[in-house]
């Protein structure tokens, strides 16, 4: 492994020579956020369930000079997230960041929801967090500290038609943010949550793409945003980047909406 | 209706109701099993023929920070505290809507917690189970708006049997009882009928405009949060 040489802007951020895991990184969202941390420093270890493109993304990361890593990864399965944990420990840097990315969904009304449906959205939404904060969290309270984030969405404060299990999973996964965040605020881990509404990348560009008129599904959400766009990749990354860093050493329990300003509706 | 693991527990339930001068008849579900969420729905419609209230209210409280709860004190209480309240709506929901014309719907109470509104510690299967609940519940509320009402009941510290276990394990139930209230506005704990009379509420059409809502029965505990 070939450190970068550290800037003002790496120590600044806190990431000189720790490592930042994306869970869910070979995908959307994740790939921006992977990018985003090596651009800024951080050896990035790329994990997701699709092991070919996390090593495509860790290729990525190298040829741009940073410094990637790729592990195969299920969040539901306590076995496989223990043995992504075991290979980080063999990288030999501290833990600084874990990035809480991997999430699918489904649409179906809870009447037409099959538990095979239900199950895969809990699962890997909700236990998925559960699994990789309990392996994580004592790694950093070792190392003197990290910065969690997850990511959340719109969806886990305000809830929407044919959605219920991937509500269900992203409230419950605000509420055991901020759980963990109490729990260990005095060990220096931070656990913070950003809340995408729609973006130009990832799960609803798949969701609109995979309907009957993406267009339409295009208009119908953004004309309810205030800002009346789509949130975009680089925008979640500077919120990530942001929580993952230094830069927000008071910040922890949090939830970031990055949604053209649909919060403002809510109480 | 009554529902639930304890057999026994069913059975006193439904004398008093009987006494009462109400009809009530008992049905065994462990509802973490989903083939006994689904038979406890098919028994109240077999037997009384319409489905009007579904009141979720069995729930597993188990306590553990992220270090100490194991991955089995997670899938139990997601089982219990979650998914078996998916199975019940899923099943409950059709039979509502599927009522004597004029009366097709129904509404819905699914008991979430203070720990499912706000961050806590100690809690995190229970609170993330909790937080999920209310949203599913607001999502069915959102859903089947036209005919069904979904509603949480969100309690905080209720003096019911197994509040008094967790204050007899701390060693010093009074010292305990003393710290919890400390933190209650109205100062005492909560009874099983404060909860009930706002159950009852929720269940009648004295609620009929009130779908969505998350009413904490916690003797103002959450204002302090």
């Amino acid at each position: 492994m070939t450190a970068p040489t550290p800037t003002p802007d790496m120590v600044a951020a806190g990431y000189e020579g720790r490592l930042a895991v994306v869970v869910g990184g070979a995908s959307g969202l994740g790939t921006a956020i992977c990018r985003r941390l090596g651009d800024d420093g951080a050896h990035v270890v790329v994990a997701d369930l699709d092991e070919v493109g996390a090593q495509r993304v860790a290729d990525g990361l190298a040829h741009d000079g940073a410094v990637g890593h790729a592990h195969h990864v299920d969040v539901r399965d306590p076995r496989s997230v223990s043995e992504l944990f075991a290979a980080i420990d063999g990288i030999g840097a501290d833990l600084g960041v874990v990035v809480l990315s991997a999430a699918v969904e489904t649409r179906a009304s809870v009447v037409d929801c099959s538990d095979e449906e239900w199950r895969d959205v809990i699962d890997t939404n909700l236990k998925g967090p559960f699994l990789c904060m309990k392996e994580a969290v004592p790694r950093m309270v070792e190392a003197g500290g990290g910065s969690i984030v997850a990511l959340g969405s719109t969806l886990g404060q305000v809830v929407a038609p044919k959605y219920p299990a991937y509500c269900a999973s992203k409230f419950g996964l605000t509420n055991l943010c901020k759980q963990v965040a109490i729990e260990h605020a005095k060990d220096n881990v931070r656990v913070n949550i950003v809340a995408p509404s729609a973006c130009d990348t990832g799960l609803f560009v798949r969701m609109a793409e995979e309907s009957a008129d993406p267009d339409a599904i295009r208009h119908m959400v953004t004309s309810n945003v205030p800002m009346g766009r789509l949130g975009r990749a680089d925008e979640v990354c500077d919120a990530v980047a942001f929580l993952a860093s230094d830069r927000s050493s008071y910040l922890s329990g949090a939830v970031l909406p990055l949604d053209g300003g649909l919060a403002a509706r809510r109480t | 209706m009554v529902a639930d693991i304890n057999d026994a527990g069913s059975d006193e339930t439904v004398e008093m109701v009987q006494q009462a001068g109400g009809a009530a008849m008992a049905v065994h579900a462990d509802v973490a099993q989903r083939h006994d969420v689904e038979a406890m729905i098919a028994a109240a419609t077999d037997s009384f023929g319409r489905l009007d209230v579904l009141y979720n209210n069995a729930a597993v409280q188990m306590s553990g920070t992220l270090a100490a709860a194991t991955v089995d004190d997670w899938d139990d209480t997601i089982a219990t505290n979650l998914t078996a309240i998916f199975w019940a709506c899923r099943a409950g929901i059709p039979a509502m809507l599927a009522g004597p014309p004029g009366a097709e719907g129904g509404s819905i109470i699914n008991t979430s917690s203070v720990l499912g509104l706000v961050g806590s510690e100690g809690y995190v299967a229970y609170g993330a189970a909790k937080a999920a609940l209310i949203a599913l519940t607001r999502q069915i509320a959102l859903e089947f708006g036209p005919h069904i009402r979904a509603n949480v009941i969100a309690p905080g510290s209720i003096d019911t049997p197994r509040f008094r276990k967790v204050a007899d394990d701390s060693g010093d139930p009074t010292g305990f009882v003393a710290a919890v209230r400390q933190h209650i506005p109205l100062d005492r704990l909560g009874t099983a009928g404060d909860v009930a009379r706002v159950a009852l509420f929720l269940a009648s059409d004295a609620s009929a405009y009130t779908s969505g809502a998350i009413i904490p029965v916690d003797g103002g505990l959450a204002v302090l949060r």
